[in-house]
């Protein structure tokens, strides 16, 4: 299995870009914290999610994939113990004790989710996936989203969404059913927001309509974000300068609001390297799709792209202060041991399968 | 393992999809950047102009107001330092859970706080609005500990100069008070909201000398609005320091003379060679501390409801009638225009006819044959009314203002009255009536019409005590303007007339006899030191008339008494006014005057100061002068005419 020959396959681009990411990470979080509290334990988590990531790109990944089912129900038991016996903290169950550190299993989810909708869409054989097919792939989908929605963490759900996208559409989904999914969440939206909608989840999109209104509560951070990303200018008021991230004006800055410290104290040109690092990664992921050997490698690729891709895109909007603030983190970049873990995991695994395009 | 390996139409297809998906994703990142560009670069002046308003912040730094010092450069009032707790709504989330911290934190009432609050809405949220001043050490523990908790970073504790006045009120109505800049002075004195400012007194006149000028502090803010660093410092520049003609030994006199004594009223003392004042009281003042750092509504609802009214500065606002000190203004008048001579003789018989009325002397038996030095000793109503007959009102009236009275004396205080000496031009200008001569009668003791301020009163008695020159009293001596002191210059006498020195001479006598002889005045002498005064009394009941008396209790209705006085008796050092309330008789008054002058010549001659040798009552001395009674009709047309008789 560990063939010396597969590493020449491995797309040191891509690691490259996700190494660089992970170390801006790692010193936006000491900026915007002061102190090596935090970033010590970013850097734990790059190193168990390093070996996560060796791990993962050891494994064959048809192999892993074979699996998917029992790492899918493993995880669904995870959340489920999240449910009922998980740490809380902010009014939210979302994380395990583990003494040394909390892990958050919705993290995982992501990964397990990917796993178990590319062996499915994998093993279909009949081309274009039925309404069937996306049926029972929605449910597979749905059952975690909504184990996470309840904890409540309905950032981290959502991103459930669109691993089974990602997937339906390369598998070769119908754009009149992609159509039809987005006319239901337009006309379920106004459903949604009387009965499904927490009181501060619907706040929190009435503030993002007009931030004015509650320029003291929820539209504070909005605000605040657009303060510090407008303030930083072409340059940036440089590294540990930033006045709205140092002085506590942006709120979790090394959390949710990393990308918009990084904007003041970075400025403009911080900000097009890292899209431009996001991108890279992006594109490099897209090309290990194409190159994939089998369909599986290629929804596995895209199940963790499109999680991915989602993120980095809500995020980098959020702080701009153009998406209503959620509790949705920057991959590679925010402060989050479980979500560095499973990032690594996840880029491992389509390293894995870009490695492995010419084995059998 | 099955074989994945998909169709070539298949893989052709997810191609496809894959291209889209990447020229979708590229194009949705060229937005991202063109946003960031957007608002990093085009909009980057607006928000950096943001950023600046949320972590910069600027504190006002009070400057501390000039010191105040005697003649002598002895502190008067001076600065301490107290703690002011404040909002600053610009960072507050909830206004309301703000206040209801504060005030369970800081012991406030909330209502309070919120109607402090209310006051100031309208102004910049930048601003700290003031809830408390002057706040104890334990408010300032406890809320600077809710601040270190973060509880309240929207909560303000600055240290800040407040004035400290002498205990006791001391002085009260000289000093005046300071208080918040009201929305007029705002205004007018282009003065930023919450400015301190002069409200009464000294620090009110020469507010502009005393006030100095802020300065601000740029500072560094977090979120929580604990500062991180000064940006910037203009210091404020502390008020001008300045010497007043005051001396404080002589005004603690006056002011422990009116304790011993037991009764209210005002003193006014002053150099007759320069018009400068010396001491300067009213009794009852107030505490000015309590204004200091913001008087509490309490405390300025019981001042203003008050029946004796400790706001009322009597010795420049209180009008009262001269009673017999006026019989110096009328022997003045009628020896200067040549009516008579010193030497001039009235049998008083107890009593006299004029214009078909009686008008009695307070002596029953009568005083037998006076001239006018012993008139003026024995204060025989009977001669002066005699001599205010044969000089007539008008030349009264004109004497009356060459010496002081029935003008404001422009001392350099805020809120003088003008007292009144009645004309025959006045009556009709005022009635439009005639003056009928049974009126000077009255007059011519001090009575009817006349009402004077103690402060008058008291430039009165300098002026006949430096033979005719109407000093313009004052009570600035100097200003430091940062390079030493600076005298200032003196206003020019208001009028200047040299008295005939027999004018001079019979007066002179006359007064010193009233001290030193078988007078009323005999409580004020001291030995060697030529003391000349003239007792008075001022009728209340018959001046405010029996209806307004029908509210009052009977203190309200007893006398009031006067001492007016100079020494030594050639070339006088000291004149004034001594102005006891209801205290029924002008003797009674004397003792404190001697005291203030004891206190003066003690100090001139580098001895002990004297200490306060309680009067004891001393039965044998004759009552002073009642006054005489009044023409029914002159109590009328008084009654109608007096604004504010006390």
């Amino acid at each position: 299995m560990f063939e010396r020959r597969l590493y020449l396959h491995l797309d040191w681009l891509l690691f490259g870009a996700i190494v660089c990411l992970s170390i801006i990470g790692v010193a936006m979080i000491y900026s915007t914290t002061g102190n090596w509290r935090l970033p010590t334990t970013q850097l734990y988590a790059i190193v168990i999610g390093a070996l996560a990531f060796v791990v993962c790109l050891t494994i064959d990944y048809r192999a892993l994939t074979d699996k998917s089912h029992f790492i899918y129900l493993a995880l669904l038991g995870l959340l489920v113990y999240v449910l009922f016996f998980g740490t809380s903290a902010g009014g939210a169950r979302r994380w395990i004790s583990l003494g040394a550190f909390n892990l958050q299993p919705s993290e995982f989810a992501k990964v397990g989710v990917a796993l178990v909708l590319a062996k499915f869409f994998g093993e279909n054989r009949r081309g274009a996936p039925t309404t069937g097919d996306l049926l029972i792939a929605g449910a597979l989908t749905s059952v975690p989203l909504i184990l996470i929605a309840r904890e409540p963490d309905l950032g981290t759900a959502v991103t459930l969404g669109p691993i089974f996208l990602g997937i339906a559409y390369v598998a070769g989904m119908r754009l009149r059913i992609l159509g039809a999914l987005a006319l239901v969440a337009i006309v379920s939206a106004p459903i949604a927001w009387n009965y499904a909608l927490e009181d501060y989840q619907k706040s929190r999109i009435e503030t993002f309509l007009d931030p004015s209104q509650d320029a003291r509560g929820a539209g504070y951070q909005q605000i605040q974000a657009q303060i510090t990303v407008g303030s930083g200018g072409l340059w940036g008021k440089g590294y540990r300068k930033g006045t709205q991230g140092q002085l506590r004006f942006l709120p979790v800055a090394h959390n949710d609001f990393i990308f918009s410290a990084l904007a003041e104290e970075k400025g403009f040109a911080g900000v097009l390297f890292v899209l431009g690092l996001y991108l890279l990664v992006i594109w490099r992921s897209l090309e290990a799709a194409r190159l994939a050997k089998d369909r599986l490698g290629i929804y596995l690729v895209m199940g963790l792209l499109s999680s991915f891709t989602f993120q980095v895109i809500y995020n980098v909007t959020m702080s701009a202060g153009l998406a209503p603030v959620k509790g949705l983190t920057l991959p590679l970049l925010s402060y989050g041991g479980s979500s560095m873990i499973a990032t690594l995991a996840s880029f491992g695994l389509i390293l894995n399968v870009r490695m492995r395009r010419f084995t059998n | 393992m099955a074989d994945f390996t998909p169709p070539v139409e298949d893989r052709r297809s997810i191609t496809v999809r894959l291209v889209v998906l990447q020229v979708s994703l590229t194009l949705i990142f060229t937005i991202l950047a063109c946003s960031f560009w957007y608002f990093q670069v085009v909009q980057h002046e607006k928000y950096n102009e943001l950023a600046e308003n949320n972590h910069q912040r600027t504190i006002s730094l009070r400057a501390p107001r000039g010191v105040m010092l005697d003649r002598n450069e002895k502190v008067l009032v001076e600065n301490r330092s107290s703690f002011t707790i404040s909002i600053v709504r610009e960072h507050t989330k909830d206004l309301n859970r703000t206040i209801r911290v504060l005030s369970e934190v800081a012991g406030l009432d909330p209502k309070f706080v919120h109607e402090v609050v209310n006051r100031h809405r309208k102004e910049p949220t930048y601003r700290p609005i003031v809830v408390l001043d002057d706040a104890s050490l334990a408010q300032v523990a406890a809320v600077l500990a809710r601040r270190l908790e973060s509880e309240l970073p929207d909560v303000l504790v600055e240290e800040v100069p407040t004035r400290r006045y002498p205990a006791e009120s001391f002085a009260a109505h000289l000093f005046g008070y300071v208080g918040e800049a009201n929305e007029g002075q705002v205004e007018s004195e282009s003065l930023h909201s919450g400015a301190i400012v002069g409200q009464a007194g000294v620090e009110k006149i020469y507010n502009k000398l005393l006030m100095g000028e802020d300065g601000a502090r740029r500072v560094k803010v977090n979120s929580m609005g604990r500062e991180i660093e000064t940006l910037e410092e203009i210091p404020a520049n502390e008020g001008r320091r300045v010497q007043l003609t005051i001396d404080i030994d002589l005004q603690r006199a006056a002011e422990e003379g009116f304790k011993a004594g037991g009764f209210n009223g005002a003193a006014v003392v002053m150099d007759p060679r320069t018009g400068e004042v010396l001491a300067f009281t009213s009794v009852p003042g107030y505490d000015p501390n309590d204004f200091a750092a913001g008087v509490e509504r309490a405390t300025w609802n019981g001042l203003l409801t008050d029946p004796l009214k400790p706001l009322s500065n009597r010795a420049i606002q209180g009008l009262y009638s001269p009673g017999s000190t006026f019989k110096i203004v009328v022997a003045v008048a009628a020896l200067e225009e040549g009516v008579v001579t010193p030497n001039f003789r009235v049998t008083c018989g107890g009593g006299a006819m004029f214009y078909g009325r009686y008008f009695q002397c307070h002596k029953k038996g009568g005083h037998g044959s006076v001239d006018m030095r012993e008139a003026m000793e024995k204060s025989c109503n009977v001669y002066y009314y005699t001599l205010g007959n044969m000089t007539g009102v008008d030349k009264i009236h004109k004497w009356a203002t060459l010496l002081g009275l029935g003008e404001k004396t422009g001392i350099d205080l805020p809120n003088e009255v003008s007292g009144l000496v009645p004309s025959t031009e006045w009556k009709r200008r005022r009635y439009n009536e005639k003056w009928y001569a049974g009126e000077t009668i009255s007059v011519a003791i001090g009575q009817g019409q006349v009402s004077i301020t103690p402060v008058s009163l008291a430039v009165m008695m300098s002026t006949v005590a430096n033979g005719g020159t109407r000093f313009i009293p004052q009570l600035l001596k100097a200003v430091d303007e940062g390079h030493g002191w600076k005298p200032v210059q003196p206003p020019a006498p208001k009028s200047q007339v040299r008295l005939k020195p027999e004018t001079v001479s019979a007066l002179h006598d006359g007064l010193f006899y009233v001290v030193n002889r078988a007078g009323t005045g005999g409580r004020a002498r001291i030995p060697g030191r030529d003391v000349s005064g003239k007792t008075g009394t001022a009728q209340v009941i018959s001046l405010t008339g029996g209806k307004q008396a029908a509210g009052r209790s009977e203190r309200d209705l007893r006398d009031h008494g006067w001492f007016v006085f100079f020494a030594p008796r050639d070339n006088p050092e000291i004149a004034g006014v001594i102005f006891g309330e209801h205290n029924e008789h002008g003797y009674i008054s004397a003792p404190i005057a001697k005291y203030v002058m004891e206190t003066y010549f003690a100090k001139k001659d580098g001895k002990p100061l004297p200490k306060l040798a309680q009067p004891a009552p001393d039965p044998t001395l004759e009552r002073d002068e009642p006054p005489a009674p009044q023409p029914a009709a002159t109590v009328a047309a008084v009654a109608a005419d007096t604004p504010v008789r006390h």
